[in-house]
């Protein structure tokens, strides 16, 4: 098994994983990096003891395009769409992130309609990337029809945000100083439409999925993840708040106009694949709950600042850091500026990449199916990760 | 005024920040040697490591860590120099399990090398690839004092002088202005 490939590149990784465990005979597999449940091109290395896992690795980079690098010869300004593909499901959140950090860097105060419009489209946005987690994660689990549902639903925001931000699913929506452009008032009506109608779909769902038995076993009491490997692995999201901790950015490093809205942080105590997951089903309902509080509240005023900045802005000379509470939790962009056009660093920190990294140890012990279902729980998306 | 955790560390530099203007609570530069201690506080304080950060100067190569804690917005910035030539940093992964990649990325793109780390092969770029991408040229390389905030100073080692300084009281070191532009490895 381990002399198969004669690749030196693969062989040396294969030395790392020792045939033999405590005499043992275990053996060696790859899942991915083509695997339709590993969604895009993640590889786990999987050492076996019969369907039990003694160790899973990870391997990641086949999707990494080095986003950091091409900030620093973009203009701060250009660099907007890059944004948009960091992650593909939850592009405003990235959105957000970044103009957040400019937004601070300068002393930018964004007008309080786009503040408005960036909480409407930013919580459809979780909404759509929960649907999209929501539909494959059943899949990977051997369900198909849900994801049809899903991706209906999910139909209905990308309809809704094609004709603002000019785009289905790469948006560019934000602007350091505002969004690009203004929301009308068909908008504003058709997404009071489709919170009234998602609400009417949450229950189908419930019955459908999350009460059926068959999904249950295969969700109830898998890999049960303590707060104190939440806290050295830097898990942020639905997956530390399914473990019991209420840690919401949105509440917890209050940024935008959150503050104004009543709502809540849904938590599960039992940090199984089944609290991540009613987690998450949980903040369907409250993303529709602060979506229609601010329809209900938008005023009307200037979506962008006056002296937005253009793309050969320079930035003020400075370091930043700015989160925002992506889909998958934390979203972090770390900014230095030297006071020049383009940036002189730029981080990003991915959620993903931390909730992802806890994988090896959470799977030991687990078998082998149950490894698709901690990885669905964990809600992947690789470029994301590897950025 | 300081926290709990922070007190009788030992810094090289302690900056206040605000965090409306910068999003960091405090910045704390670290001898290589004094990092795994702070970290260690950090963590007993209930802090979670967010990322580890690269950064090319003229003054080094340095590691930014950044730590959030869970109860209010509160960011630890934590910075460790390193020589360009032979950059070698403590791996904090004994501490913080997530540190792992971090490093390994953090490797990747700058080549710094985190001793102790347990497996410290290229985690997103090719293992043939020599190159650090991140790595600046010699002259597009700045100094710490043109990139980074100094907040207010609260504290500062006699021989930390990569803020030259301004307003805070000043010890009485020479003023040589433009002198440590070298990377110097004691730092």
């Amino acid at each position: 098994m381990k002399e198969s490939s004669e690749s030196r590149e693969f062989s040396n990784e294969y030395s790392d994983f020792s045939a033999d465990v405590e005499g043992e005979q275990t053996l060696v597999i790859n899942m991915g990096p083509q695997h339709p449940s590993t969604h895009g091109v993640l590889r786990v290395v999987l050492v076996l003891d019969g369907e039990y896992i003694v160790s899973a690795t990870p391997v990641i980079g086949y999707l990494h395009r080095m986003h950091e690098k091409m900030a620093e010869i973009r203009t701060s300004v250009q660099y907007m769409p890059n944004m948009g593909r960091v992650d593909y499901l939850n592009p405003l959140g990235w959105n957000w992130a970044y103009v957040g950090a400019l937004e601070r860097l300068a002393g930018i105060e964004v007008p309080e309609r786009a503040e408005f419009i960036r909480v409407i489209t930013g919580e459809l946005n979780r909404i759509s990337s929960h649907l999209v987690w929501f539909g494959a994660y059943i899949l990977d689990l051997g369900a198909f029809t849900p994801i049809m549902y899903a991706f209906e639903d999910r139909e209905k925001i990308l309809d809704l945000l094609q004709p603002i931000s000019g785009s289905r699913l790469t948006y560019s929506f934000f602007r350091p100083g505002g969004v690009a452009r203004d929301v009308t008032g068909s908008f504003l009506k058709d997404t009071l439409a489709f919170v009234k109608y998602m609400r009417g779909r949450l229950p189908m769902y419930r019955d459908l999925v999350t009460d059926n038995i068959i999904f249950r076993k295969r969700c109830e009491g898998v890999g049960v993840l303590s707060l104190e490997m939440c806290q050295r692995y830097g898990a942020t999201g639905p997956v530390i708040r399914g473990s019991n901790r209420p840690y919401d950015i949105r509440k917890a490093e209050p940024y935008s106009i959150y503050d104004r809205f009543d709502y809540h942080i849904p938590v599960d105590e039992k940090g199984d694949a089944m609290g991540r997951y009613r987690v998450r089903m949980a903040e369907l309902a409250e993303s529709l709950n602060i979506i229609e509080q601010a329809v209900n509240q938008i005023p009307e005023g200037a979506h962008l600042v006056k002296k937005a900045p253009k793309p050969r802005w320079k930035a003020p000379k400075g370091e930043v850091y700015f989160a925002v509470e992506g889909a998958r939790g934390k979203i972090g962009v770390y900014l230095i500026s030297n006071g020049d056009k383009h940036p002189y660093r730029v981080k990003l920190r991915s959620p993903g990449f931390s909730n992802l990294s806890l994988f090896g140890e959470l799977a030991k012990g687990h078998l082998l199916q149950d490894a698709v279902s901690i990885l669905g729980s964990l809600d992947l998306v690789i470029p994301e990760i590897d950025r | 005024m300081t926290p709990v955790w922070m007190e009788g560390l030992e810094t090289l530099c302690k900056c206040r920040h605000s965090f409306e203007k910068t999003g960091i609570t405090w910045g704390l530069f670290l001898s290589p040697e004094s990092l795994s201690g702070a970290v260690k506080r950090l963590y007993n304080a209930d802090f979670f490591l967010e990322d580890i950060s690269g950064l090319d100067s003229a003054n080094g190569l340095v590691a930014v860590y950044h730590l959030s804690a869970y109860s209010s917005p509160d960011r630890v910035a934590l910075y460790v120099i390193a020589p360009q030539d032979d950059p070698q940093i403590p791996s904090i992964s004994a501490v913080y399990s997530g540190a792992r990649w971090h490093e390994r990325e953090t490797s990747d793109f700058f080549g710094i090398q985190f001793t102790g780390h347990p497996d410290p092969k290229p985690l997103l770029l090719p293992e043939e690839m020599t190159d650090h991408p991140l790595v600046k040229e010699e002259k597009s390389r700045l100094s710490l004092s043109d990139l980074l905030d100094r907040g207010e100073i609260v504290e500062r080692a006699p021989d930390f002088l990569h803020f030259e300084v301004t307003d805070s009281p000043a010890p009485e070191s020479e003023p040589v202005g433009q002198g440590p532009k070298t990377p110097d490895g004691e730092s």
